[in-house]
């Protein structure tokens, strides 16, 4: 215990470092050990396991590509919960709002046909994040005027929400044929595949370009991440939205509005959710239908864990869990591992960040107590 | 240090717990890939699948046609492979990666798969692809579309349900109205080809019946199903198709609750839903592992129906009904015979069956 007591002062930056950005580096590299204990004991062979989870998600340009695809709608739900969550608020109806991002892009991009890009991609992303706002704006009321829990009122606004999108596909908005979807969106409000920019020289020279199915998307994700990052640290929204975050009560008396700055919270964490569903609509399905989001909305709250609410954080995360699911089927064909094994581990390292916490509070108490002692 | 070793204890302890639960698991996938001989006349031919987000294990399209794939290892000794889809985007990623490694024909298992499939059968053409429930049009030409004749066994289902509803001594929970359900799960065109010729089986037998028709509007809500069950069942239905993946298992549910007879769909549900013995009555299958065998079949002769849609009916094997099970005994002679005869009509062509309302 006493060398506890000599090494206190000097390990304590270097302590602060490894828990903010270290730490879930480690989480991942424990859990792609374990892993790798579960895949030997079960018969697989885990370092061809692990190449061919490189191969998919990064081992070729079009292989990032399709890491960058995945990480996108991720990203986005990720800054949504990790936004709320810097409010204290636990926006886990992310899903819902992404619908209805999803579906006002997807109604935006049929009706605006025709338009230029300059103004209809804009618009497309503009709609969306209204929309998703609105949806966040009654549960976000709720909390603000009656104290209604969010868990509940967004996880609720999330069925209304899917049934809604359910419904039109197979109703009103049903394009012509045997699937129930909308029509396509029009070809200007689309977000183009990156290599798609590039001409075919340009790609012959710089072959890493070819990107395959990665889009545009991912460079709105990345500006919004900053954009979040900005507004958190330096403007007096993100102020708020953190004092309130940190202590309502503090917060009340400092003459912060806790029930404007809960709606306000939820509203933008709903329209970052909403442009989640616009990214998949204009860079991926360009149209909407029932399964269109694998329940991204949910993805992101382990996204904003791993990122620790941090929204540069999100950046990463998101990739890492875009890179998973990219790798996976690579995985299943060339090591012959069942999509099961990827999700263990995915589970594994969310479960292993998690743990990280109690482990830094532990870390905390003894540090606490060996202060305590030395006085 | 008591403490100390306790930790470490109780991390090993974790650790071999998980280690110990996780083979049984995981280990199933590939015995069963790898399992089949193959002493049989070699072929070049590698065949693959790709799953819905259903996934395997769904007791229904997924595991079917995987029973197709195992059944060409088996018999025709192809190399087979299943990547299994956990999202939407995985789609066309696992059907370009199979393409890129060689297979050929792939299957893409499910409707949703329709758009992929199109989009990715020109980029490779020398590649042979069968959409299974998937309908093109144009068809590319080396694609085939596997579609069945839904409206054909369902109208089998609807003789046996017309004609079960006033047959008193085969259960208990008969009653005295003339009344039967149908629980579908989208209301898309697919399954109005379920309704469509149950409706037209039941009234065949017994022109004054009463169907009522429910949908829940997905395939996976089961609590949903349960409520469309209590709902029919509260409105004198006493026998209940259901055409809607998993919410006919809530279904189910309320028919063991309330007491009604269930009749199930696309797989034999009396051997994959367990306990459901006493409402089963018998099962509509599409025999989505018969299309796919056959189509791998035909591509390994050298004949694949490249640029055609197929439609697998009475007739071919793609659709029928399951044993009555634990009704056989029960089951009257008249209902076997009307059975047989509305079958032999089909096959025939003396008894076309709608295939919409």
């Amino acid at each position: 215990m006493s060398e506890t007591h000599e090494a206190l002062p000097e390990q304590k930056p270097w302590m602060t470092l490894v828990q903010r950005a270290g730490a879930p580096v480690v989480s991942v590299l424990v859990a792609i050990g374990i892993g790798s204990v579960i895949m030997w004991v079960s018969g697989y062979d885990a370092m061809a396991a692990f190449a061919a989870l490189f191969k998919g998600s990064l081992g070729s340009p079009k292989a990032l590509g399709d890491t960058l695809l995945r990480a996108t709608p991720l990203m986005f739900t990720g800054l949504a919960v990790a936004y709320g969550f810097r409010a204290g608020l636990f926006n886990i109806g992310a899903e819902g709002q992404l619908f209805m991002g999803g579906l006002a892009a997807a109604y935006l991009g049929v009706a605006l046909a025709g338009w230029p890009p300059a103004l209809a991609l804009p618009a497309l992303l503009l709609g969306a994040m209204a929309a998703g706002a609105a949806w966040a704006f009654v549960p976000a009321l709720l909390k603000a005027r009656i104290g209604a829990h969010e868990v509940i009122t967004t996880m609720m606004f999330t069925y209304i929400a899917k049934y809604i999108v359910s419904w039109l596909v197979v109703g009103p908005l049903k394009a012509p044929g045997q699937i129930p979807q909308t029509n396509m969106i029009g070809v200007s409000a689309q977000l183009p595949r990156i290599q798609s920019l590039f001409s075919d020289a340009t790609l012959e020279a710089l072959p890493f370009l070819r990107l395959g199915r990665g889009h545009m998307g991912i460079f709105v994700a990345l500006f919004f991440a900053v954009a979040v990052w900005l507004v958190l640290k330096y403007t007096t929204l993100g102020y708020e939205n953190r004092a309130v975050g940190y202590n309502p009560w503090a917060s009340e008396n400092a003459g912060i509005s806790v029930p404007a700055t809960i709606i306000k919270s939820l509203c933008i964490s709903g329209a970052l959710a909403g442009l989640a569903g616009a990214v998949e609509v204009m860079g991926v399905h360009h149209r909407i239908f029932d399964q269109f989001s694998s329940g991204f909305g949910f993805t992101g709250i382990a996204v904003a864990l791993v990122a620790k609410n941090h929204p540069l954080g999100v950046i990463p995360a998101a990739l890492l869990f875009g890179a998973m699911s990219a790798g996976s089927g690579t995985m299943q064909l060339e090591a012959d591992v069942p999509q099961k094994i990827v999700l263990i581990i995915q589970a594994l390292v969310i479960f292993l960040i998690a743990a990280e916490s109690v482990v830094q509070w532990f870390i905390q108490k003894r540090q606490k107590e060996a202060l305590a002692r030395a006085r | 240090m008591n403490t100390k070793w306790s930790r470490i204890l109780a991390v090993a302890l974790a650790l071999t717990l998980l280690v110990a639960f996780v083979p049984g698991c995981a280990k199933k996938t590939t015995d069963e890939g790898t399992g089949g001989g193959t002493e049989e006349p070699k072929t070049t031919v590698k065949a693959a699948m790709v799953t819905d987000v259903g996934g395997l294990g769904d007791k229904s399209f997924n595991d079917l046609s995987y029973e197709g794939l195992k059944r060409a290892e088996k018999e025709l000794g192809v190399e087979i492979k299943v990547l299994e889809s956990k999202e939407i985007t995985d789609y066309e990623s696992n059907i370009d990666q199979l393409a890129n490694a060689g297979y050929s024909p792939i299957f893409a298992v499910g409707f949703l798969m329709t758009d992929t499939v199109a989009k990715l059968a020109p980029q490779y053409p020398d590649t042979q692809f069968g959409g299974v429930d998937e309908f093109f049009d144009p068809v590319p030409a080396n694609v085939v579309g596997l579609t069945f004749k839904e409206h054909e066994g369902s109208y089998l289902a609807g003789v046996v349900a017309g004609l079960a509803t006033k047959e008193k001594a085969l259960s208990d929970k008969i009653n005295d109205a003339n009344v039967i359900g149908f629980v579908g799960g989208m209301d898309v065109p697919l399954i109005k080809k379920f309704e469509a010729g149950f409706i037209a089986g039941a009234k065949s037998v017994n022109p004054d019946v009463k169907v009522i028709s429910l949908y829940a509007g997905n395939f996976t809500d089961q609590a949903k199903g349960k409520e469309l069950g209590y709902s029919l069942i509260e409105q004198g239905a006493d026998v209940i198709y259901a055409a809607a993946g998993a919410v006919g298992l809530g279904t189910i549910e309320a028919c063991k609750e309330k007491g009604a007879l269930f009749i199930g769909v696309d797989a034999d549900q009396y051997l994959t839903v367990p306990g459901s013995g006493d409402v089963m009555l018998t099962s509509m299958m599409k025999r989505v592992d018969v299309a796919v065998f056959e189509t791998i079949k035909a591509a390994v002769d050298g004949n694949f129906p490249g640029g055609t849609i197929k439609e697998f009916g009475l007739k071919e094997g793609g659709v029928d009904l399951a044993p009555f099970h634990d009704f056989e005994n029960k089951v009257p002679q008249s209902i076997k015979d009307a059975v047989a005869k509305a079958r032999q009509g089909i096959i025939d062509g003396t008894i076309q069956v709608p295939d919409k309302l």
